[in-house]
C-alpha cells in the first residue's frame, strides 16, 4: 500500500475552526496522515480514506512548522502550526486506542525539524517516567507498591502468553481462605502493637483517620476480597518474581503462593529478630 | 497499524450507586445515581427529580430480542455508540446527560458535548471514548492495573455479559437508548400530568422484563436524579426560617442518612481504588510475625480439600443425570 517515499502514516480526520469562533469541528470522514519524500520536499498529505484521495497535499520545510496537540479541546484534536505563517491546520486521531498518539506526534515533529528523521517507537524521546520510577520503586521496596509500566507490561505480556497453559491450575490453598476476617480478627486483641504498622498500607484518601476499626471494615469489604483474589491469581501464575522484589522478598517469591508465604514467614522472623521482639 | 483490542484501555468498574455518583461529582454535574428497588409511585417519587432510569441487565442470550418501540433515525437528542468494550456505563451515563436540558455541568464535559454536537452516533462513540479525560475519570474507579487482570482472559466475571440502557423523555416521547443499537428507540408519547413520563417509561420496562422467562434475567435498575443533599440543605434552611421545627426536625433525619450514604460511598471508592497489594502483604507479614500464619495456612490448605471434594461431587452427580 504505502509506497517507497512514505515516511509515516497514521488514522487521523480533519477538524476545522467555526468561522469567527475557537471551536475547532471535527469532521467525521476517516482519514489517515501521510508523511511523504517526494522529490528531496518532505509533504504532509491527508487522503480520505473512504475514497482513498489526497485531499490536502502541504509542502514543508524544515523547522517551518509544528504539530502540537490543541490543549483547549476535549478529544485527540491536533493543530499543525507554521512559523513563516498564520495557517493552521486542525486533525484528529482517528485510532480507536489514543495509546500511541504521542508516538506518531513525536516522529511527525521529528520529521517536522529534519526530514532525515528516523523513525522511533516506543516512550518519548525525553527520558521520563521510565528510569527515575524504577529506581525510585526499587530504593523504597517495603513501604509503597507501584510497578513501573515496563514491568506492567512485561507481566501482562507473560500473563497472556502464560494462559491457556494451565496458569490458573487449582492450587493447594488460596490466600483468600487465609486473609479472611475469622483469621485476622484475633490479631486486634492478640497483638494490638502489629496494627499501626499496617496503617501506611491503608488507602491514603480514606474519609476517616486509620484505626482497628477501619482496618477491620476494609478486610471485611467485597473490595478487599477481590483484591486478594486477584493477587491470589496473579500468584499463581507463577511469574510475580519482579512485583515481589518491590516487597522487599526474594525473586522465587513470586512462583505461586505456598512460596510466597514461605518467604514471608521468613521476613517475619527476620525483622522479629531485628527489633529485638525475639520472645516465642 | 495498531494492536486495537477491544476495550482500548478501558478497565471495568463496578456497576454500583457509589461509582457512578463518583463519576457524575468528576463531570461536574450536580446529580447522583441511587438504587431502584421498585418502580412502584412511591419509589419513584421519593427519587425526583428524577432524570432517567438505567436498566441494567445481565444477558441472557435467548436471541429473537423481540423489539418493542420503534427506531427513531432522526432523534433529535444526543445518542452515541457504545465502541469500546467496559465503557458501557460511562456511555449510559454521558446518553443521560447529553439529553438534560440546561443542565450545569464542568467545562471538560461541556466541552465534550458541543464538541461532539453535530456527529453521527457512531462517530461520536469513539469521539467520547477516545477521551482520555473521560477514560481516566471512569479508570479511576476500577482497581489498579498493577493487580488487575482484566483482559488477560482469566476466568473472571467480567461487566461484558451486562448491558445498560437508559430510558428517560425527550421532545415529548419516552426514549430508550442503547449504545448498541444503531439508532434512539422512541417508545410513544407521555402525558406531562400525574406522574409524568415516568408512567410511560414504567409500562415500558415492565413490558420488557416480562418479555424473558422468569428468572432469565439478571437485572438492576439505577435512577439518575437531582442532588438531594444540595435540595434537602436548601429545603432545611427554608423551614428553619419559618419556624417549623417539627417538619425541619424530619429533613434533618434525612439529611443524615444521605450524608451517611455519602460517606459509605467515600470509604467504598477509596478502597475500590487502592492498590492493596502493600496491605495484603503486610498483614500477612503480621500474621507470621503473632505466629498464626502456619495454622491459618494448614486450614486453607483444608478448606481448598473440601472444596475440591464439593465441587468433583457435584460434577459426578451432574454426569449421571
Amino acid at each position: 500500500m504505502a509506497d517507497s517515499g512514505t515516511l509515516l502514516a497514521f488514522k487521523a480526520g480533519r477538524a476545522f475552526r467555526r468561522e469567527g469562533t475557537n471551536f475547532v469541528d471535527p469532521s467525521p470522514t476517516k482519514g489517515a496522515i501521510l508523511l511523504r519524500k517526494e522529490d528531496d520536499l518532505l509533504h504532509l498529505i491527508w487522503k480520505n480514506r473512504a475514497t482513498d484521495e489526497v485531499e490536502e497535499d502541504l509542502i514543508l520545510f524544515p523547522s517551518d512548522a509544528t504539530f502540537s496537540k490543541v490543549s483547549q479541546a476535549s478529544g485527540r484534536v491536533y493543530v499543525l502550526k507554521f512559523s513563516s505563517s498564520d495557517q493552521r491546520h486542525f486533525f484528529w486521531m482517528q485510532d480507536a486506542s489514543s495509546a500511541r498518539d504521542e508516538e506518531f506526534v513525536n516522529n511527525v515533529n521529528g520529521f517536522l525539524m529534519d526530514p532525515d528523521h528516523e523513525v522511533s517507537w516506543g516512550p518519548s524521546s525525553q527520558p521520563e517516567a521510565s528510569t527515575s520510577t524504577a529506581g525510585a520503586s526499587s530504593s523504597s521496596a517495603p513501604s509503597g507498591f507501584q510497578a513501573s509500566p515496563e514491568q506492567m507490561a512485561q507481566l501482562q505480556q507473560l500473563l497472556s502468553s502464560a494462559v491457556g497453559g494451565g496458569a490458573s491450575a487449582p492450587s493447594e490453598m488460596s490466600l483468600n481462605d487465609i486473609l479472611t476476617p475469622a483469621n485476622m480478627m484475633p490479631l486486634f486483641t492478640s497483638h494490638p502493637d502489629l496494627i499501626p504498622t499496617l496503617f501506611p498500607h491503608l488507602p491514603p484518601d480514606l474519609p476517616m483517620h486509620p484505626s482497628s476499626e477501619v482496618l477491620q471494615r476494609i478486610i471485611s469489604s467485597p473490595q478487599f476480597r477481590s483484591a486478594v483474589s486477584n493477587f491470589d491469581q496473579a500468584l499463581r501464575t507463577g511469574l510475580l518474581g519482579g512485583l515481589v522484589r518491590q516487597l522487599g522478598l526474594p525473586e522465587e517469591a513470586g512462583t505461586g503462593i505456598e512460596p510466597f508465604l514461605r518467604a514471608v514467614q521468613r521476613q517475619a522472623d527476620q525483622e522479629t529478630g531485628e527489633d529485638g521482639m525475639d520472645t516465642d | 497499524m495498531s494492536g486495537e483490542d477491544d476495550s482500548n484501555g478501558w478497565q471495568l468498574t463496578e456497576s454500583d450507586p457509589g461509582v457512578f455518583s463518583e463519576l457524575l461529582k468528576t463531570l461536574g454535574v450536580p446529580l447522583i445515581v441511587d438504587d431502584l428497588y421498585s418502580l412502584d409511585s412511591e419509589s419513584l417519587a421519593s427519587l425526583q427529580p428524577l432524570h432517567a432510569l438505567i436498566f441494567l441487565f445481565k444477558w441472557v442470550s435467548t436471541s429473537s430480542d423481540s423489539m418493542s418501540g420503534n427506531y427513531d433515525p432522526e432523534f433529535p437528542g444526543f445518542f452515541a455508540h457504545q465502541v469500546v468494550n467496559n465503557a458501557c456505563a460511562t456511555i449510559a451515563v454521558i446518553n443521560a446527560l447529553g439529553n438534560i436540558p440546561a443542565l450545569e455541568s464542568g467545562p471538560q464535559l461541556a466541552q465534550l458535548m458541543e464538541f461532539t454536537n453535530n456527529m453521527d452516533p457512531q462517530t461520536r462513540g469513539l469521539v467520547i471514548t477516545s477521551s482520555d479525560w473521560l477514560r481516566e475519570a471512569h479508570n479511576s474507579l476500577s482497581p489498579p492495573s498493577a493487580i488487575s487482570l482484566d483482559g488477560l482472559e482469566l476466568p473472571r466475571q467480567t461487566e461484558d455479559a451486562y448491558h445498560f440502557v437508559v430510558y428517560l423523555p425527550s421532545m415529548e416521547f419516552v426514549y430508550e437508548l442503547d449504545g448498541l443499537k444503531p439508532h434512539a428507540v422512541r417508545h410513544g408519547s407521555y402525558n406531562e400530568s400525574g406522574e409524568g413520563w415516568l408512567s410511560r417509561a414504567r409500562e415500558v420496562i415492565e413490558n420488557r422484563i416480562a418479555t424473558y422467562p422468569p428468572g432469565a434475567l439478571d437485572f438492576s435498575l439505577l435512577a439518575l436524579r437531582g442532588d438531594p443533599l444540595l435540595l434537602l440543605q436548601a429545603e432545611l434552611a427554608k423551614l428553619q426560617t419559618a419556624g417549623k421545627q417539627a417538619e425541619a426536625a424530619e429533613l434533618v433525619v434525612k439529611l443524615e442518612s444521605e450524608t451517611s450514604k455519602r460517606n459509605r460511598w467515600n470509604f467504598e471508592n477509596s478502597i475500590r481504588r487502592h492498590n492493596h497489594v502493600g496491605l495484603v502483604h503486610s498483614l500477612l507479614v503480621a500474621l507470621a510475625k503473632a505466629g498464626r500464619l502456619e495454622p491459618a495456612k494448614e486450614n486453607a490448605k483444608s478448606v481448598m480439600k473440601e472444596r475440591i471434594a464439593r465441587a468433583k461431587m457435584k460434577g459426578g452427580v451432574m454426569d449421571e443425570s
